[in-house]
């Protein structure tokens, strides 16, 4: 395992934009052959989605440091923005789409003013807060449908929202692979690290994580405008989901955060092991019950609790975090003690536009 | 008269959230958590008393005397399940990111809530309390007797965690650790057993007052957060470690909510409450009384 971590990585570094464009065109197939419609088509599409959630939430959580617990929140309101203009004032897709976009920006440019001024608990537990008052909000108003939702029956097929998703998340990779070597990304990096001395190197950090702030709310947005159609129905619940508040942070955590690859792929196999869970049951024998049939539908929510205490516990720097780790350590071996990147013995290691962005 | 009705009905109340409030506060100033599964606390409690008056008493409404026997039992078993969390698995990231100890107290409430569901399914529960009549009549407004008696309860819990912080060695060895933990090790000071103890001691008086809570609303698996986030509401107000601020601080956000409910509609209590938050952290991030936490805003 160890020996790969560092080749695996490597050829991440030095092929980024290679393994995205292959990635981007073996994710557009599998409609083309054939898959319509249907529980894996489902499957396949909230997948997706999921990588673009837990991808927005790392970018202001992982990357700047800010903790966010109310991300759900600008994607309830894109939700509710494209079931709206679609149903009501029969505004096209598209166009409900980028509506949908744009005002989770805004929102987030409005909520920013007040919650980025608040550091780690108090700025957790305030966009909780605005998460909650949200849903009550929508179940409050009569535009949102109350607490009974919204039915959206005249949708485009399930295939456009795969290829809305896909593009979506291929999108944010992008973006933030792009950032990551930037200055941009290294400033979010700095603000997590320590703001304080940031803002004294004279950066003006509440400008860059605004920024961060509002482009992480524009995917979550978007993701949000894409799913209520997907969906047909949206009501207060769903809309601003709780668990899956919870369940992108997971996602994130487990896969690493920082990373570009780590909250993708976390959410990938995070959301595919849920699916399975939900959908499984097993018939055993057990000793004293005699044949008894074993759901395991509910129970997600407590795994998940699980993974999320486990995960912080033990490998707190995620899937990807632990094989950089290993790979470093590796380094440190073949290097007989030297600081890893000090000598280079063997083959150039730095990708060419430098540095770990894996 | 009706606004008089409200803020009594608020001020019964609040003294409930306030004692869960304090505990919330404790664990903050203390072991430096913030602890997210805080409300799980006060739910458990709230099912404890619920199935010890079910095992003794059968269904249907009790005695006020076999409801309040029952507040002990809560009060001991949620501090067993407290000093257990913080000893094996809260303990693991003290003193690390703040936001690991988020996510884990965070991932806690998730389980506990969970297992409670699958557990004792998502169906409200209360205990009922017998009292005839059911409530006094003092000049028009009504005060029920069993929030009279969950009102006096929480004072009551409140004001013992006090005097035990204050006047006991127990209680000075925890204000010393929150202080500083490592001159406290250095007395000689069990630091990770005083940080259980700590959890523990704020785990019973959440469940002692979920207790209560199960006599006057009702328990359900889910209700946990919103108690968290009131406690949070209240601790921001009246300041970290501050008990005289907590209690003031319940007392005003049970009103503010009645008076809410009452005057406007029961469903935008928690808009109200929260956008006070928001104001009041941009305002004064320290809170009205007290401490702020230092390198907090």
């Amino acid at each position: 395992m160890t020996r790969y971590a560092a080749g695996v990585l490597e050829f991440a570094d030095a092929h980024g934009w290679k393994i995205i464009a292959v990635l981007a065109v073996v994710g557009a197939l599998p409609p083309l052959f054939g898959l319509e419609g249907g529980f894996y088509m489902t499957v396949a599409t909230l997948t997706l989605m999921f990588g673009v959630l837990a991808l927005s939430w790392d970018l202001i959580g992982g990357q700047t440091g800010y903790p966010s617990f109310g991300q759900m929140g600008f994607f309830g309101l894109g939700a509710y923005t494209t079931a709206i203009l679609v149903k009501d004032q029969a505004v096209a897709f598209p166009v409900a789409f980028l509506v949908a976009g744009v005002l989770a920006t805004l929102a987030a440019g409005v909520v920013g003013l007040i919650v980025l001024r608040l550091r780690g608990g108090y700025f957790a537990i305030a966009t909780l807060g605005i998460l909650l008052v949200a849903q009550q909000v929508s179940r409050n108003l009569e535009v949102t449908g109350g607490s009974s939702g919204k039915i959206l029956l005249d949708v485009p097929p399930a295939t456009t929202f795969y290829y809305v998703l896909l593009g979506l998340l291929v999108a944010e990779v992008a973006v933030v692979y792009y950032l990551t070597g930037t200055r941009f990304g290294y400033v979010l990096n700095a603000i997590r690290d320590d703001e304080g001395k940031a803002t004294s190197m004279g950066v003006n950090t509440t400008y860059y994580k605004t920024a961060a702030w509002m482009l992480a709310a524009l995917f979550t947005g978007l993701a949000g405008g894409s799913w209520s159609l997907f969906n047909t129905f949206v009501d207060p619940n769903t809309a601003y989901n709780l668990s899956w508040n919870v369940e992108m942070i997971a996602m994130a955590l487990l896969g690493g955060t920082g990373t570009v690859a780590g909250p993708v792929l976390g959410a990938f196999g995070l959301h595919l092991t849920i699916v399975f869970i939900q959908s499984v049951s097993l018939d055993v024998t057990l000793p004293l019950l005699g044949p008894t049939t074993i759901n395991f539908a509910g129970w997600q929510l407590v795994l998940l609790g699980l993974v999320v205490i486990v995960t912080v516990v033990s490998y707190p720097q995620g899937f990807v975090g632990e094989l950089r780790e290993r790979a470093s350590a590796m380094e440190y071996y073949r290097h007989a003690g030297g600081a890893a990147g000090q000598e280079t013995s063997h083959d150039e290691t730095a990708s060419p536009d430098g540095g770990e962005r894996t | 008269m009706a606004v008089a009705q409200f803020v009594v009905n608020g001020l019964l109340v609040g003294a409930l959230f306030a004692s869960i409030a304090v505990g919330f506060a404790l664990i903050w100033g203390v072991v430096e958590i913030i602890n997210l599964a805080h409300g799980e606390m006060v739910m458990l409690g709230g099912y404890v008393s619920y199935w010890t008056v079910r095992s003794v008493a059968g269904e249907g409404a009790v005695s006020p005397v076999v409801a309040l026997a029952s507040v002990p039992v809560a009060l001991v078993v949620l501090f067993v399940v407290g000093y257990g969390l913080q000893r094996f698995v809260v303990s693991r990231v003290t003193g690390t990111d703040l936001f690991l100890t988020l996510l884990v107290t965070f991932g806690l409430s998730i389980v506990i809530q969970q297992l409670a569901l699958q557990a004792w399914s998502a169906d409200p529960r209360t205990v009922a309390v017998q009292f005839t009549p059911q409530s006094f009549d003092v000049g028009g407004v009504f005060v029920p007797k069993t929030k009279l008696l969950a009102f006096v309860g929480a004072i009551v819990l409140t004001v013992l965690l006090w005097a035990f912080l204050r006047y006991t060695r127990r209680g000075r060895a925890i204000r010393s650790v929150a202080q500083n933990p490592d001159a406290a090790a250095l007395l000689g000071i069990d630091v990770e057993h005083t940080r259980a103890l700590t959890f523990g001691l704020s785990s019973a008086i959440a469940g002692g007052t979920g207790a209560f809570i199960g006599m006057i609303l009702f328990v359900q698996p889910q209700m946990g957060l919103i108690y968290t986030l009131k406690s949070f509401v209240i601790v921001v107000f009246g300041g970290i470690g501050s008990v005289p601020g907590a209690l003031l601080g319940g007392l005003l956000l049970g009103s503010v909510e009645e008076l809410t409910a009452g005057l406007v509609s029961s469903q935008w209590t928690l808009a109200v409450s929260f956008g006070l938050l928001i104001v009041l952290l941009v305002v004064r991030p320290k809170g009205l009384f007290g401490r702020g936490v230092e390198g907090e805003p």
